[in-house]
C-alpha cells in the first residue's frame, strides 16, 4: 500500500507542478482577462465535478479496506489466535512472542497510564499495521501475517521521555 | 460596492490599527524564525549529526510545535485585521489587549518548556500533561499559557463578529447571503478577507469553545477535584479544538492572498457566487476532518470515522474551486510583476495542494493505518503551513513592508524568495520520503537506516534559513517607513 500511495503522490506531485510552472510562464505576457474568465469559470465547473467524482469513487472503494474488527474478520476469517497486549510508559506486553504464520490474530491492546500507539513493523522495517492503546478502554485489532521473521512493535503515539524505547518484538514462524 | 460601510475605523484609529497588526506580524514573523531554529536543530538530531538528549529533544519538539502555531497565527491575525479594519472598525485597544494577553500566554509558553522541562508536545494528548516526568508547575505553565493564547484569539474573534454585523447589518450579510442566494440588497457586500475573517471567527468560537472543555476537566484534576475524565472524549474536544485552530489558520492566510495578489497583477479578487459558496461551506466542513485524528482509535463510534473521511475529503473541494483556481486564473497573462510576495504565494499553492492531497490519502482510513503518525503526518502539515499559512502571511508582511514597487521587486528579494521554494520543498520531499519508510514521528533518537533521509532535509533547511535571514535583512530598513506610512492600498476588491 505504502509503494501505491507513494506513486499516486509523487505523479501528482509532478503534474502539480508543472502546471504551476506553465503558469507562472506565462504570467508575464498580457492576456485579456475576459478569455481567461471563462476558462476559470469552466475549470470551476467540471474540475469541481471531477475532484468530487475521484473523491467519492476512492471514498466507496476504500470502505472495503476498513482496519476495524468487523471488517478485517470479514477479509481474514475469525481469529484464531488472540495476543493479550498492555502498554506502559515505556514497554510493551505481550501474552506471547510467537505468532503462526497464516493465521488471524486477534491483538487486545490496552494502556495502563496515558495513550500508547501499538505500531507493527515487518522484517523490512515497513509498518504494517497499528492501533491505539488507550487507558480505560480495549482496543481489537486483527491481522494476518503471511511473511516470517521478527517483528517489531514500535510505539506510536507520542508518550514523553521514553517514547522512543518503547520498542519490543515478536516472531511470526 | 467596496468603500465606506459607515462605521469603520476612522483615520486615526486605522493608523493605530496598522501599528498594532505590524507588531503582530514582525513578532509573529521573528517568532516563526526562532522556532524554525529548533526545527533545524531537530532535523540535525534525527540526521545522527546532534545528541541533544530525549529531555531536551522533547521539549524542543513541544516548543516548536506550539511555538509555530502560535507565531503564524499571531501573524495572520494582525494581516487579516490590518486588511479588514477600514470597514469592519476594529478597535486598536482590543488589538492591543489581544496582542498582550497572547505575548503573556506565549510567554508562560516557553518557561513551561525551557525553564520547567514540560515535553507533551504541542498537542498535549491527556492524559500525559498530568502524567509526564515533568513539575506539575510546568503544565499549569504551559496550559495556563494556552489559555490566554485563546482567550486572546476568543477576543479576535468576537470584535470581527460583532463588527462584521454591525458592518453589514447583520450576519447573514456578512457571511454574504444575499449572494449566495441570489438575493438583491442595497446593503454593502463583504468583501473576500472580510468574508474569510468572519468564517473563521464563527468556526474560532466554537474551537475555542472545544478548548474549554477539554482543558477545565484537566485543570480541576490538577486542583484535585476530580479522579480524572474519559481519554476518548479528551481526544475528542483536544482535536476539535487543535486541528480546527490549525485549519482556520490557512483560511486567515487565504484572505491574505486575496489582499496581496491583486496589487501584484491589476485583478481583484471579486465576491461572486463561488466565493460566497466555497466559505458558506467551509463554516461546517472545517469542523469534520478533525476526526481522522483518532481512526486508530477502534473504539470511537465508527460512523465518527466515516464523517472523519467524509470530512477530510470535501474540505478541500471549496479551496480548489475559489482560491486554488482563482488565483490561478489572476496570474496567468497578468503581466505580473514578480517580486518576493507573488513567488511566496506561488510557492504557497504549490505547498498548499501537495500536503493538501496529502492530508487526503492519509484521510483516508484504510491508508491512515499504515500512515498514521509516520513523517508522512509532518510532512503534510509541513507543506500545508510552512507553503501556505506561514507563506501567504509572509507574502502578505512582505507587501506592507515593501509595497507593490519596493524592494521586494529587487532581484535580491526575488532571488531569496525563489530559494526559500527550493529550501521549503526539499525539506518537505524529504519527509514525505520519510513517511513512505514509515519513519515515526516525534522520536528523539532514529535507528541508522533512518538517518539519510533527515540527512537530505538539513540542507535544504539552510537554505531555507538563508533565505529567511537575507528577506529579514531587506525588509528592516522598511519597517520604520512602515510604522509611519499608511497601508499600501490591499488588492481586494467586492
Amino acid at each position: 500500500m505504502l509503494v501505491g500511495v507513494g506513486v499516486v503522490f509523487f505523479v501528482f506531485l509532478l503534474l502539480w507542478t508543472a502546471i504551476l510552472w506553465w503558469v507562472a510562464t506565462r504570467a508575464s505576457v498580457l492576456v485579456p482577462y475576459e478569455g481567461i474568465s471563462a476558462v476559470v469559470t469552466r475549470l470551476r465547473r467540471w474540475g469541481t465535478l471531477l475532484i468530487v467524482v475521484v473523491l467519492a469513487l476512492a471514498f466507496l472503494l476504500s470502505l472495503p479496506f476498513l482496519p476495524y474488527p468487523s471488517s478485517r474478520a470479514a477479509r481474514l476469517g475469525p481469529p484464531q489466535v488472540t495476543v493479550e497486549v498492555t502498554g506502559r510508559m515505556w514497554a510493551w506486553e505481550l501474552s506471547q512472542k510467537t505468532i503462526p504464520r497464516g493465521q488471524t490474530v486477534e491483538f487486545v491492546v490496552r494502556a495502563v497510564d496515558v495513550n500508547h500507539g501499538f505500531g507493527i513493523y515487518a522484517p523490512d522495517g515497513r509498518i504494517v499495521t497499528q492501533v491505539q492503546a488507550m487507558p480505560g478502554y480495549t482496543n481489537r485489532l486483527l491481522y494476518r501475517f503471511d511473511e516470517p521473521g521478527t517483528y517489531t512493535i514500535r510505539c506510536l503515539e507520542f508518550c514523553a521521555t521514553g517514547h522512543h524505547l518503547m520498542v519490543a518484538e515478536f516472531t511470526v514462524q | 460596492m467596496a468603500g465606506q460601510v459607515g462605521n469603520g475605523n476612522s483615520a486615526q484609529a486605522q493608523r493605530s490599527v496598522e501599528q498594532a497588526t505590524l507588531v503582530y506580524m514582525l513578532v509573529g514573523f521573528a517568532v516563526f524564525l526562532l522556532m524554525g531554529l529548533l526545527g533545524l536543530l531537530m532535523r540535525l538530531q534525527h540526521a545522527g549529526w546532534i545528541d541533544l538528549g530525549p529531555r531536551w529533544f522533547y521539549r524542543i519538539m513541544t516548543l516548536h510545535g506550539a511555538g509555530m502555531v502560535a507565531g503564524v497565527l499571531l501573524a495572520s491575525l494582525g494581516g487579516v485585521a490590518r486588511v479588514i479594519a477600514p470597514r469592519i472598525g476594529l478597535s486598536p485597544r482590543l488589538l492591543w489587549t489581544a496582542f498582550v494577553v497572547y505575548f503573556l500566554g506565549s510567554g508562560l509558553v516557553i518557561l513551561a518548556t525551557l525553564v520547567g522541562g514540560f515535553a507533551a508536545g504541542w498537542t498535549t494528548t491527556y492524559p500525559l500533561p498530568v502524567r509526564g516526568d515533568w513539575p506539575m508547575s510546568a503544565t499549569w505553565g504551559f496550559l495556563l499559557g494556552y489559555t490566554l493564547v485563546a482567550v486572546a484569539f476568543l477576543l479576535w474573534c468576537v470584535a470581527v463578529l460583532f463588527g462584521a454585523v454591525r458592518a453589514f447589518g447583520g450576519l447573514g450579510n456578512a457571511l454574504a447571503w444575499p449572494v449566495l442566494f441570489g438575493r438583491k440588497t442595497e446593503r454593502p457586500l463583504p468583501t473576500g478577507p472580510e468574508l474569510a475573517a468572519t468564517v473563521v471567527a464563527i468556526d474560532g468560537v466554537i474551537a475555542v469553545g472545544a478548548g474549554v472543555v477539554y482543558l477545565v476537566p484537566i485543570f480541576a484534576q490538577m486542583l484535585g477535584l476530580v479522579d480524572g475524565f474519559d481519554v476518548l472524549f479528551a481526544k475528542n474536544m483536544l482535536f476539535l479544538f487543535g486541528h480546527t485552530l490549525v485549519n482556520l489558520n490557512i483560511y486567515l492566510a487565504v484572505a491574505l492572498v486575496y489582499a496581496t495578489l491583486g496589487a501584484y497583477t491589476g485583478r481583484m479578487f471579486k465576491m461572486g457566487f463561488p466565493v460566497a459558496l466555497a466559505f458558506n461551506l467551509v463554516i461546517i466542513l472545517v469542523l469534520l476532518p478533525y476526526f481522522h485524528h483518532l481512526y486508530q482509535d477502534f473504539v470511537q463510534p465508527w460512523p465518527l470515522h466515516l464523517i472523519g473521511q467524509f470530512g477530510s475529503y470535501a474540505v478541500g473541494v471549496p479551496a480548489f474551486f475559489v482560491t486554488i483556481v482563482g488565483s490561478l486564473g489572476y496570474l496567468y497573462g497578468s503581466q505580473v510583476r514578480w517580486s518576493a510576495p507573488v513567488i511566496f504565494i506561488l510557492a504557497g499553492l504549490w505547498g498548499w495542494v501537495a500536503g493538501g492531497v496529502a492530508a487526503v490519502l492519509d484521510g483516508t482510513i484504510a491508508i491512515n493505518n499504515v500512515m498514521h503518525n509516520t513523517l508522512w503526518v509532518p510532512a503534510h502539515f509541513h507543506s500545508y503551513y510552512l507553503f501556505g499559512a506561514a507563506g501567504f502571511t509572509w507574502a502578505y508582511l512582505f507587501h506592507t513592508l515593501g509595497g507593490s514597487e519596493g524592494w521586494v521587486t529587487t532581484p535580491a528579494a526575488r532571488w531569496l524568495s525563489w530559494l526559500y521554494a527550493i529550501g521549503a520543498g526539499g525539506f518537505v520531499v524529504a519527509f514525505f520520503l520519510s513517511g513512505l519508510q514509515s519513519v515515526p514521528r516525534r522520536y528523539a533518537e532514529h535507528i541508522a537506516a533512518w538517518h539519510p533521509l533527515a540527512q537530505l532535509a538539513v540542507p535544504f533547511v539552510l537554505l531555507l534559513g538563508i533565505a529567511f535571514l537575507g528577506l529579514l535583512f531587506l525588509s528592516l530598513r522598511a519597517i520604520p517607513a512602515a510604522w509611519r506610512a499608511p497601508a499600501p492600498a490591499a488588492g481586494s476588491d467586492d
